[in-house]
């Protein structure tokens, strides 16, 4: 027993840099693989509906926009999210998964209606694990995106 | 005299809604009364209605601080109605989750302990330690708190080597801080002496009324899920099982403490003889009609589902058994001969988790006798009148 056992490690630590970071002007990066939110590659998408029936918020919605054009659209409700990525994990698609996560993670909004994302595309046909990855797979979320609530 | 106190559901020093009533006399409690479903969020009805592989990230959301453990539970049930095995490597994965789960919730609590004895260095302290824990659990999963790893048949995601190394740096840097926290907590005498007595629960009444978890464990009784009933795993592994005989708070702190090494011992052999291959099989989307029970060990204690499948996609039925609730009976009984100031520790020492805990089962200790509803101000009042009629007596025993 002694008295403040604590102080020699109180004395030492005014001597190191704080523990926290001043957060909303700086920024830890988020690590490899975290779980961000959801967006779909559109153009790789076969509306196989297994993330809308896998996804435990229903947070995913896939409705027939023009039967006849193979026509879709696909919303996700990023108020309802809850950042499984169960989606990916049931995306089917081969090499590339139409469902990914992106490492963005600063979502709050004032509405919940304008947190929705949506897609308006064709369905793309299953391809086979042999030929190579549809073009362009890159820059996903940019140009198909349109929000659905503005 | 006697007086009724309600605390609760909503007190400054209850962090979740419960409400107890309290027949105290002076300041020693000769009564207590738990009512509980104040939070009730119907989600074993909900269960009923999302499939397998949906209720692993509803069950997981039953608890913010043991998500995986309530996940595990689920899954290691499900994999039985389901018939499958899981591989080693996704099971080793499993479990590596589950103590670095246990550890960051140990310190979590460590944290508490040290708060509402007033040393709120420790709490600090052991919450800025802890950082480095919830760090390696984001880097496994990708997430925080709701780690989300666990799937039928396995784990979602595998451990690279290069994880493999910062895991166990970080394990090393937890290690010597761990000690430090062990000698501080035994060196530093306002700290023992804050927690040593308090909230006594002999080894008679841990098992008369089934406490489980270190609530148990620290009244000595050496009960855990991992070494009485070794699910696929735990054989493997060398740890013991960390009892105090002292029961009361400051053996539930030991016991925490000396947890914390058997989880880093776990967590160094899970990663030393971590075995090659897939980290997940396939798993069917429906269940034959059966049955099972699934037992899981908790940082709280033991954690029960029972779950029925009826030969459909989803299960018929889910029961939850959170630590917590087990751990209400005894806590009833050590309120009782308490004093009213050692409620926060007496409470923080089960670390409730009362969402978890609320079902719809309730647990009432009824009383006859007339019932008053006194304000803290007037109960105040009340005691410095005692106090001036009556001086207050020197070398009171500890009431038991």
């Amino acid at each position: 027993m002694k008295i403040a056992a604590f102080l020699p490690e109180l004395l030492r630590h005014l001597f190191k840099k704080p523990a926290t970071i001043d957060y909303p002007f700086k920024k830890i990066p988020v690590p490899k693989g975290f779980r961000g939110t959801p967006f779909l590659h559109s153009e790789i998408c076969i509306v196989c509906k297994a993330c809308e029936r896998d996804c435990p918020a229903e947070a995913i919605e896939i409705t027939s926009v023009n039967e006849a054009e193979k026509r879709f659209r696909m919303v996700i409700h990023n108020d309802r999210c809850i950042h499984c990525a169960q989606c990916v994990d049931s995306c089917p698609t081969v090499p590339v998964k139409a469902m990914e996560m992106d490492s963005l993670h600063e979502i709050a909004g004032f509405d919940r209606h304008d947190m929705k994302k949506s897609w308006e595309y064709i369905r793309a046909l299953p391809k086979r694990p042999a030929p190579a990855a549809p073009a362009a797979p890159a820059q996903p979320a940019a140009e198909a995106t349109e929000k659905a609530g503005a | 005299m006697k007086f009724n106190i309600p605390i609760g559901p909503q007190h400054p020093a209850l962090k979740e809604p419960i409400s107890i009533r309290l027949t105290v006399e002076g300041e020693v409690i000769r009564d207590a009364d738990l009512r509980l479903g104040y939070n009730h969020r119907g989600l074993e009805k909900l269960a009923e209605e999302k499939s397998w592989i949906q209720n692993i990230y509803l069950t997981e959301r039953i608890c913010g601080i043991c998500s995986h453990s309530h996940a595990t539970c689920f899954v290691q049930g499900a994999e039985k109605l389901l018939e499958i095995e899981p591989p080693r490597r996704g099971i080793y994965l499993r479990y590596l989750v589950s103590e670095l789960e246990r550890i960051h919730s140990h310190l979590l609590w460590l944290g508490v302990a040290g708060h509402e004895a007033g040393f709120d260095t420790f709490f600090m302290y052991t919450w800025r330690d802890r950082e480095v824990v919830m760090d390696l659990l984001e880097m496994i999963s990708g997430n925080r708190v709701h780690y989300a790893i666990n799937t039928l048949g396995g784990v979602r995601r595998d451990l690279d080597e290069s994880l493999r190394k910062k895991i166990l740096e970080g394990l090393a840097v937890l290690k010597t801080r761990s000690e430090y926290y062990y000698k501080i907590g035994a060196m530093e005498p306002t700290f023992i002496g804050r927690l040593a007595g308090v909230g006594r629960l002999t080894k008679q009444q841990a098992m008369d009324f089934c406490a489980v978890g270190p609530m148990a464990r620290a009244s000595g009784v050496d009960r855990d899920v991992r070494k009485n009933d070794p699910h696929t795993f735990y054989n493997e592994v060398e740890f013991d099982i960390a009892t105090a005989d002292t029961c009361d708070v400051l053996g539930r702190t030991v016991v925490r403490i000396k947890e914390l090494f058997e989880s880093y011992k776990i967590c160094e052999q899970i990663l030393h003889k971590l075995p090659d291959g897939p980290v997940a099989v396939k798993a069917p989307r429906k269940a034959k009609p059966n049955e099972v029970v699934s037992r899981y060990e908790a940082p709280r204690g033991e954690n029960i589902h029972y779950i029925v499948s009826n030969g459909s996609e989803k299960p018929e039925r889910l029961k939850v058994r959170a630590p917590t609730l087990a751990n209400y009976p005894a806590t009833v009984e050590i309120l009782k001969h308490g004093f009213i100031a050692d409620i926060p520790l007496i409470f923080a020492a089960i670390d409730p988790c009362i969402c978890c805990a609320e079902r719809s089962v309730e647990l009432i200790d009824s009383r006859s006798g007339e019932e008053r509803t006194l304000r803290f101000s007037d109960l105040r009042r009340m005691a410095n009148e005692r106090a001036r009629i009556l001086p207050l007596q020197r070398n009171v025993a500890w009431p038991f």
